[in-house]
């Protein structure tokens, strides 16, 4: 099974709900078979952009195309989109199978080609003998890949993923993100996917866009959005960021933490001497046993890696992680000695 | 704990149970009593398909229920998802305007409302239909709303839309079936209550099953007994046949399936 992946756009999609902008200035482009994650706080509009693409929410402004049609006229129903939806929303008087067909009995196709088409589906979500059951006789799991089946079975031109993992529990979440990004590549569908999980959202993306207040902050792929955020708000809100306070040294270093180091671009334009925040990732913090200075206060086992929270006598803790292996030599109460070894940092005004 | 709330559990049913079938089964016994509490005997039975008027009093009653339930299916069940899924300040009114024909006497109707029909409809029995409607609507009402209110309404309708059905589709294929109980309890209570409605149907002069019977009744106690107990009987056989009607078709689409 393959599908023609198509283009989306949205143009300057402006949506608000009262005084509240749901989505401000919108803009983003889906390239044919890509799958783009749509990621951000709860309230940051990033459902609201999928809504409207279904046609589920009409009253916004701005431009939608598919393959440069216009969807504005066109009705939930005729835009031949797959949705999946965050709570589970299979049709509880049918069975799997009747699910799974559903799309294409609305659509007239015939009893024989659509149950085909059904088992089919079926077998490529891993659910080929269940295909009898009821909504009620399936774990959420399963549910949700009954759902990812009934979304394709229409051959849409782009698939939505509203949350479908974020009721589930972990193991089964870790496993079927795998399996969606499996499905979605092998057929080559567009795929916009909206999620709060950044771990989610880095694992299966082509690219991520992250969302704040209704604007699309950065969009890139996952490795340039961790190592290279444009916005304080992107790198605080994926992974993990120490910020620390630090003092320009000149309008291209900062000091932080007794060192001298450069800025990287998007940081503020702060003047020599003036009080900034250092934002810098706990994996660019190299710790080193001391005599005296900040002390280790928390010791978090993460597996292959350990998270350290030091009191360095900043405001907050400064997070550092080192290999477990490594981390033995640490214990809390300890001194240690904080060094940045990063080429540059981001800073931010105070 | 938990063995005390099942034991209690069975009790409050075992006592419904009696309570609701103990008159049921006194009646029918009742009915099949020969004239002075001589044996038993279908008699009664066969004495009612041969009274004047019985076919066609049974024939009217069965066409205003039936068009009393489309009238429903058609109506209500569409208003009430309505205002489940983007009317929600109508709900509250709606919930007020159904609850009304319990407090408003059926008198007020007949007289009231009459005047207000289409002038083709009056003095046909087909008018009856209408106001089945009305005073069906509370219990209509809170069966499918109730129902509703089970079910991730909106999220099964967005679902449906997405996968290309349209509202008439959406409502036939997905909610209605969603909420078969719900729905197949609301057209009962209408049957029930069409079939056996009385004073509307004497008021406005129309003869219907319950007038004719009642009148019939007259002559032979044990006879009408016999009547309530067919007319009962016959309304639960169709509820059964409903309820499993959609359980039946997929067990032969199964078996279909599986030879």
């Amino acid at each position: 099974m393959e599908i023609h992946g198509s283009t989306v756009e949205f143009r300057n999609v402006k949506r608000t709900f009262g005084t509240v902008k749901a989505l401000n200035d919108f803009s983003l482009t889906i390239k044919p078979g890509e799958l783009v994650t749509l990621l951000g706080p709860s309230g940051c509009g990033k459902t609201t952009a999928l809504r409207i693409l279904a046609g589920i929410d009409k009253d916004h402004e701005g431009v939608v195309e598919i393959d440069g049609k216009d969807m504005s006229a066109v009705p939930a129903n005729k835009r031949n989109i797959g949705m999946v939806f965050q709570a589970y929303s299979l049709f509880p008087n049918m069975t799997a199978t009747e699910n799974v067909a559903y799309g294409l009995r609305v659509r007239g196709v015939d009893s024989h080609k659509r149950e085909a088409r059904a088992r089919e589906l079926l077998e490529l979500v891993g659910l080929n003998t269940q295909g009898d059951r009821r909504p009620t006789q399936l774990s959420g799991g399963q549910q949700q890949r009954v759902a990812l089946a009934r979304a394709l079975a229409i051959e849409p031109s782009v698939l939505l993923l509203d949350e479908p993992l974020s009721a589930l529990d972990a193991q089964v979440r870790a496993q079927l993100r795998e399996e969606i990004r499996r499905i979605q590549s092998t057929i080559g569908i567009s795929t916009l996917f909206v999620t709060h999980d950044q771990e989610e959202a880095m694992a299966i993306s082509d690219r991520v866009g992250v969302m704040n207040k209704g604007v699309l902050e950065q969009i890139d792929e996952p490795g340039k959005l961790y190592n290279k955020p444009k916005t304080s708000f992107v790198a605080g809100f994926v992974g993990l960021t120490n910020y620390i306070p630090a003092v320009m040294e000149t309008k291209s270093s900062v000091i932080v933490l007794n060192q001298v180091v450069d800025i990287s671009d998007h940081s503020v334009d702060a003047k020599k001497g003036e009080e900034v925040r250092a934002l810098v990732r706990p994996e660019e913090l190299q710790v080193e046993k001391a005599s005296e200075g900040a002390v280790v206060i928390t010791k978090s086992f993460l597996g292959p890696i350990t998270r350290l929270g030091i009191d360095a006598g900043t405001p907050e803790l400064i997070y550092a992680e080192v290999t477990s292996k490594e981390a033995k030599k640490f214990d809390t109460g300890d001194n240690v000695k904080i060094s940045i070894h990063s080429d540059s940092v981001m800073v931010e005004y105070a | 704990m938990k063995r005390e709330l099942a034991w209690l559990d069975r009790v409050i049913f075992a006592f419904a149970a009696f309570f609701f079938i103990a008159p049921l089964i006194a009646a029918a016994e009742y009915s099949v009593r020969g004239y002075g509490n001589k044996g038993h005997t279908f008699a009664n039975y066969s004495w009612i398909i041969h009274q004047l008027g019985f076919s066609a009093a049974l024939w009217t009653s069965l066409r205003i229920s039936i068009i009393t339930i489309l009238i429903v299916l058609v109506l209500v069940v569409p208003t009430v998802v309505y205002v489940h899924l983007g009317g929600h300040r109508y709900r509250r009114l709606l919930e007020i305007v159904c609850l009304l024909p319990i407090v408003i006497p059926v008198v007020s109707l007949a007289i009231g409302a009459q005047v207000a029909m289409p002038k083709n409809l009056q003095s046909t029995s087909y008018e009856l239909c209408f106001f089945y409607v009305v005073v069906a609507l509370p219990y209509v009402y809170r069966s499918l709303d109730i129902g509703l209110q089970s079910v991730a309404l909106s999220t099964l309708v967005e679902a449906s839309q997405s996968l290309g059905a349209d509202w008439f589709k959406t409502l036939t294929m997905v909610i209605i079936p969603a909420i078969r109980s719900s729905t197949t309890g609301a057209l009962f209570i209408t049957f029930a209550l069409s079939l056996g409605e009385y004073t509307l149907a004497v008021l406005l002069h129309f003869h219907t099953f319950p007038t004719w019977a009642t009148n019939i009744s007259q002559e032979n106690i044990y006879g009408s007994i016999a009547i309530s107990v067919t007319t009962l009987g016959g309304a639960w056989i169709l509820l059964i046949f409903v309820a499993f009607l959609p359980r039946i078709k997929s067990l032969f689409a199964r078996k279909e399936r599986v030879a």
